[in-house]
Order: structure tokens, then sequence, then C-alpha cells
């Protein structure tokens, strides 16, 4: 169990006024029996108004809208989140899960992660918890990070293809495996201690219980992990999902720290990231024609 | 049954169609063409006794629909209880996990539903489809009506028949029974939709404002109708002629610019009716159709009214089996299609077409069904102004308040070609008006 410190903050700037804005934002930690947030801050600018909500995958949300010429746009979350209280999460019923053992958007399986699935053999008497972390090993060994290879559009199948991506993609080709293994699995965002992006992983449904494992760093979720949202696959629960007018050209900056708090000290072992960057979770659609 | 002067007067009747632009936009190979939607004087006519059947019958069906939708994205008893196999929910487009556990006023998904029957040459219906998204249609019977009163008083003062033009009434009762407060809209893709004249008609007769997606705007949970003045009105009920995919680019398809951002939202936290319902083509699905006569079972405790065509389930090994000694009789249908689209008869494939078929139908059997053609009764159509018998349906359309009420007309749809039995307007067929006899 860990108690951690996370601010996460996300700035676009635009080259032009923007006109119009609508925002959605998943960005607030939920209260889990894995983790359990407090003290929780938030900001968002500009906004003419804004107001609370839950997404039909359990997220919180936050929408709102802007208007009236601005060059920029930026949110800014933090606060404390005590993690790993449990390793794993019950689902409320059981009719929420079977979404998540079929194949959609960016996640169904093609010629070949069809052929890539035959061939990893599922371990002896295995649970799905620990047939799910055999595909978890098997992806990591055969699949690389790099970043620019890929954008939030790519599909599982053509991340596999090129064998390069980033948290996105392993967790996209990790659940599509899991699907075609029989294991429901959904897509989950969040932040990583020691990261400087928002991250993605995966929780995977064994037993009653949804145990989140890492793909990117081939480990399991267990208190190094706060989670924001979870849903199908990525666009279920983009952390920022905007339509604007005008705006012209955007940069998108996102830092997030995540620090854990020890005996009250502040035993820092964040890092902080800034400029241009190509993060996964973040998505401002361009809708110059309503 | 028809007199010589309605049908004399065919002409001016399309002539006058015209005129009030009542027509039929199609896309083919992305060109958008407008056509006329013929119509055909000679009333499809239903006697009254049987009229009470088909009532009683759609009624019951629709009630069923509803508490199937309601089910399906709260509780899901019916995949529970085994009558519906959970794949023919979960891998269908028609099931939007974004509609999970939201609630519509008062527990209506399917306000207005157009149910499509067809009459056997043994005189029995049977139900070809359900639909339950934005089914149109009911603007073309209803103007067809008026003028034919204007040109042939006579007709109508001698045929004891049900007045139809009180659909605008029904829809605007519909509206206004779960109306959250507020303005009664009818939102418009535009006028290059195809039912665009049933769009502006439908909002002129019910007294609704006709919008397009920059009238309404969300604030504060809230739909709002920016008047003439910049002003904001607040929106209670929303007859959107926008389909689910592109209502709203914040929780839909994100390329919408058709859509309102937020409209979703604040139709979950209870602020606005959306008639009809997003997430209800699960149910119009053509693989949940086969389970339609299940769900009236399992839900109202009754048997089924009407019947549906004879169909199989390529998904059943036994119905699959079925489906392949006697393909050469039966009509396939792809479930993910509609409109027309995706129906192929077995006896007209070629040797070669029906081997890559029955490959596909293999790898893939729930995305198919089979049903058993049906022999149409025949009614008489004019071409140069003589009758002959063409394949028709029905359109009927009940719409959902308080209570099922079933319209007393429908949009009766024929095919101009003698050898098709295809007569969705999106392939070039006519239309009739509906008589309904009163006594």
């Amino acid at each position: 169990m860990k108690k951690l410190n996370f601010d996460y903050h996300m700035h676009i700037a635009y080259s032009q006024e923007v006109e119009e804005c609508y925002f959605t934002l998943k960005c607030l930690p939920p209260h889990t029996q894995r983790q359990q947030p407090g003290e929780i801050e938030f900001l968002v600018s500009p906004s003419r108004y804004w107001s609370r909500g839950e997404d039909s995958f359990g997220n919180q949300q936050i929408l709102g809208r802007a208007e009236g010429g601005h060059r920029d746009f930026s949110f800014h979350v933090k606060g404390v989140v005590t993690t790993g209280i449990q390793n794993y999460e019950a689902e409320g019923t059981e009719n929420q899960i079977a979404k998540y053992r079929y194949p959609h958007g960016l996640t169904c399986p093609g010629k070949g992660l069809l052929a890539y699935f035959r061939t990893i053999k599922p371990p002896q008497n295995h649970s799905p918890y620990e047939w799910a972390v055999a595909l978890m090993h098997k992806l990591h060994q055969d699949f690389s990070y790099e970043k620019n290879v890929t954008d939030v559009t790519t599909t599982a199948e053509e991340a596999w293809n090129g064998k390069k991506g980033v948290c996105q993609d392993y967790a996209h080709i990790m659940i599509t495996l899991c699907r075609l293994a029989g294991i429901p699995a959904r897509y989950v965002t969040g932040m990583l201690i020691g990261e400087g992006y928002s991250h993605a992983w995966v929780e995977i449904f064994s037993h009653g219980l949804w145990y989140g494992l890492d793909p990117t760093n081939n480990i399991p979720v267990l208190d190094s992990h706060i989670k924001l949202g979870n849903g199908r696959e990525a666009s279920d629960c983009l952390i920022n999902r905007g339509v604007i007018r005008g705006g012209g050209t955007q940069t998108q900056t996102i830092s997030v720290k995540v620090e854990e708090i020890c005996n009250g000290s502040d035993n820092s072992i964040a890092n902080r990231q800034n400029g241009a960057n190509h993060d996964k979770n973040n998505r401002i659609s361009k809708d110059a024609g309503r | 049954m028809y007199d010589l002067e309605l049908v004399e007067n065919t002409k001016t009747v399309n002539g006058l169609l015209a005129r009030y632009g009542v027509k039929f936009g199609i896309y083919k190979n992305n060109v958008f063409k407008e056509q006329l939607f013929p119509f055909d004087a000679i009333p499809r006519i239903i006697e009254k006794q049987e009229f009470d059947y088909l009532e009683k019958g759609l009624k019951q069906r629709v009630m069923a629909l509803n508490l199937f939708l309601s089910d399906i994205y709260s509780d899901k008893k019916i995949i529970k209880d085994n009558v519906v196999p959970e794949d023919f929910i979960f891998a269908s487009s028609g099931y939007m996990a974004e509609c999970e556990g939201v609630k519509p006023p008062k527990g209506i998904y399917s306000h207005i539903s157009g149910i499509d029957l067809v009459q056997g040459k043994d005189g029995c219906w049977y139900v070809l489809e359900d639909n339950l998204r934005i089914p149109s249609g009911a603007s073309y019977p209803m103007i067809a009506r008026d003028l034919c009163r204007r040109s042939s008083p006579h007709t109508f003062e001698n045929h004891k028949l049900c007045d139809n033009r009180n659909y605008a009434k029904l829809l605007r009762d519909t509206m206004e029974y779960v109306n959250t407060g507020g303005h009664m809209v009818i939102l418009t893709p535009g006028r290059y939709n195809a039912a665009y004249f049933e769009h502006s008609y439908l909002a002129e007769k019910t007294g609704a404002h006709l919008v397009a997606s920059s009238d309404l705007r969300v604030e504060n949970d809230m739909l709002y109708y920016v008047n003439y003045n910049a002003k904001l009105e607040r929106v209670g009920a929303v007859y959107r002629r926008i389909s689910d995919e592109y209502l709203d680019p914040m929780n839909f398809n994100p390329e919408s610019l058709i859509g309102i951002p937020h409209i979703y939202d604040v139709f979950r936290k209870g602020n606005v009716a959306l008639l009809n319902a997003p997430g209800n083509g699960i149910a119009d699905d053509k693989g949940i159709y086969y389970f339609v006569p299940k769900m009236i079972r399992y839900y109202l405790n009754e048997e089924p009214i009407l019947n549906n065509a004879p169909t199989y389930l390529p998904f059943y090994e036994s119905d699959m089996k079925y489906v392949l000694e006697h393909f050469d009789q039966l009509v396939l249908k792809d479930v993910a299609e509609a409109g027309g689209y995706g129906v192929v008869f077995g006896s007209k494939m070629t040797a070669g077409q029906k081997e890559d078929f029955i490959r596909l139908l293999k790898k893939e059997p729930r995305r198919f069904i089979a049903q058993e053609v049906i022999d149409f009764l025949d009614i008489d159509v004019l071409i140069h102004s003589k009758p002959v018998p063409r394949k028709a349906d029905l359109r009927a359309f009940v719409l959902m308040a308080e209570e099922p009420l079933v319209w007393k007309s429908g949009l009766t749809r024929f095919s101009r070609n003698p050898d098709s039995f295809i007569v969705n307007s999106s392939q070039g067929g006519g239309f009739k008006d509906t008589w309904v006899l009163s006594q």
C-alpha cells in the first residue's frame, strides 16, 4: 500500500482564437477497492460552466463548454491517492462484464493477431489470471516500445504488424489477445509513479475480480499506478476529449508528477516532463464546420 | 372497391406531391439524387376486423420490444435466463455500451416504431422487420390522403374509413408525454437528408420547431434552443431524425459535424427526452428479430399474436443444416444491413456465388438469418392506367406514450418491378395510401 501525491496538468496552445469549445474530461481518480482518492483539487480554464457526471463505463466525467476567443485551454487536477489497498476491483454487477469479452473498435483482431495468438501456449491448469499474465510476458517479449510510430487511431492489429508502439498499443494488443482467450479485458487510463506522461494498462477479469496488468512494463498493477478511467478501448475513456470551432493548429503539453509520501515527508521519485508531446490518452478532435 | 374519380386524379395528386417536394433522396455511387416518391392512387384497404387484429398484435410486439431494450441496457435478465444468447447482443453493431445504465424519461425507448408487415396469399400477416431507430414514412400517406380528399371529395363521402390525419396529434402527444419541460423540436440533419420533406412536414403539422444542430446548444446539463434573439430557451423533447452515431460527437462518432456536443449527457441526466432513445438498434437487429416471439412470451407471458416470417438462425446447428438443405427456397439476410441491402435469394445465385456465400455463412454464421420466401398477396398498382398486380408491404406505425397506440393507416410500399420482392423506397419503389375501414 502506498500513499501517492499526484499532479496532472494539461495545456493546449492554439495558433488562432478558439470561438467555441466543448470538453469532456475523464481525469478524476475513482474510488475503488484498490485505491482511495482524497484532497482532490480541480481547475479548468477557460470555461463558461462545468458539471460532473458519470459515464456508462463507471468513469467520473467533467463536462463543460468555453466560448469567446481564447488561445489556451488547460486543466489541472491534483490530490492524494492511497493505492494498493487491495490488488483487485470487484465488479458490482455480473451483467457489466460481457461487453469486455467482445472485440470492439481498435481491438478487433486481424490475421496477424489471430496467427500470433495461436502461437502462444496457455500454461497448464491455468486460471484466467495466469493465462493473461502469460500473454503479457509473451507480448512484452515480442513488441518493443517506440514513440511516434503509431498514433491514437492505430488499431491493435496495425500496431502488432509494426511490432512497435507505446502504452496504448501494448494495452490494445493485450486486450485483443485476452478476449481471443475468452478472458474479459478492459483498457485503463491513469498515471504511474515516476512517469512524466499519462499511462495506459489493462484490467482482466478472473474469478469474479478485475486485476490490473501493465504490459508496457510487464508488471502486475499493485500500488504504483493511479487509475483514472476504463473502457472497452482507449476512446471510451480518453482523459481529454473535445470539439472546437476555430483554433488553427494546436500544441498540447502534458505534465504528470506522481510521488510517494513517506511518513509525512516528501520522498519524491517523480520526474516532470514538459514540451510538445504525443500522449496517447488525450485527443482533441477538430470540428470546424459545426 | 376504389372508384374512378380517385384513380383519374392520380396525375394531379402526383403533380401536387412534386410541388410540395414530396421526394425521396438516395445516394447512389456517392452522388445524392432526389427523386419523386411515386404515388399510386389505388389504396390498400384493410377491413376493420382485420386491422383490430393487427392493432392488438402490434401493441403487444412494441410493448415487448420496449421491455427488451430496457432490460438489455440494465439487468439483462433475458440473457441470464438463456432466452437470447449473449452473442446476439454484444457482437451486434446495434448494441451500444455507451447507453448502459441510462434510463430514458418515463422508461420509453421506442416512441415511434415502424413495423413492416406483409400479407401472404393465404391472407396471413407476417412481420418482416421492426424499425425502432428512426423509422420514416408516416408523412407520405398523411399528405397523400390530404390531397386525395381535396381532389376526390366524393370518394371520401362514400367510404367509411378512419381519418389518418390525426398522426400529427398522436406524435405531438407522444412527445408531450416525455417532455421534461420546454420546447419540443424536430431535429433534422438538413435538406440533403433522404427524409427532409418528412421532417419539415411533421414539424409544420405538430407545431414543433424544425431545427438543425446549430440551433441547439447544451449548457449546464440542459438543452437549449437558440432563438432569433440569440436567447436560450429550454428544450424538453427532441424528435431527432439524426442517427445515433452522428447525434453527439462527444459521446458517439467524434467526426460528426451534424451532432450536438453533450446532448447525450443531458439525456443521461434525465433533462431532455430523445425520441427515439439512442441504442435502439439492438432491437431491430435482424438477428434479434428471430427472438421477438420468445421475448413476448418472456416479458408479457402472452402468446404472440402476430407471426414472424419463418426464420432460421444458422448460428444454431440444426438451423444451419436446414438452411444448407433448403438453400434454394430461402432468402438470406445480412443482419448488419438495412434498407433492402444485403438481401439475397438462394434461388437467384449462380453456382459460384452460392459456393462463396455458403463459405461465408459457415465462417460467420451469426451474421445471417434465413427466411422462407413468403408468397405475398399481390395488390393492384396502376401502370399505364391499367391495374397490374405487384408486391407490396405495409409499414405500420406504433406510437408509445402512456399506452401504445397504432395509427389507423400506414405506409404501403410497392415494387414497380414485377419480379422484385424488395419494396424499400431506397430501392426506388412507390407508395400507396392505406385505408383502414371504420366499420
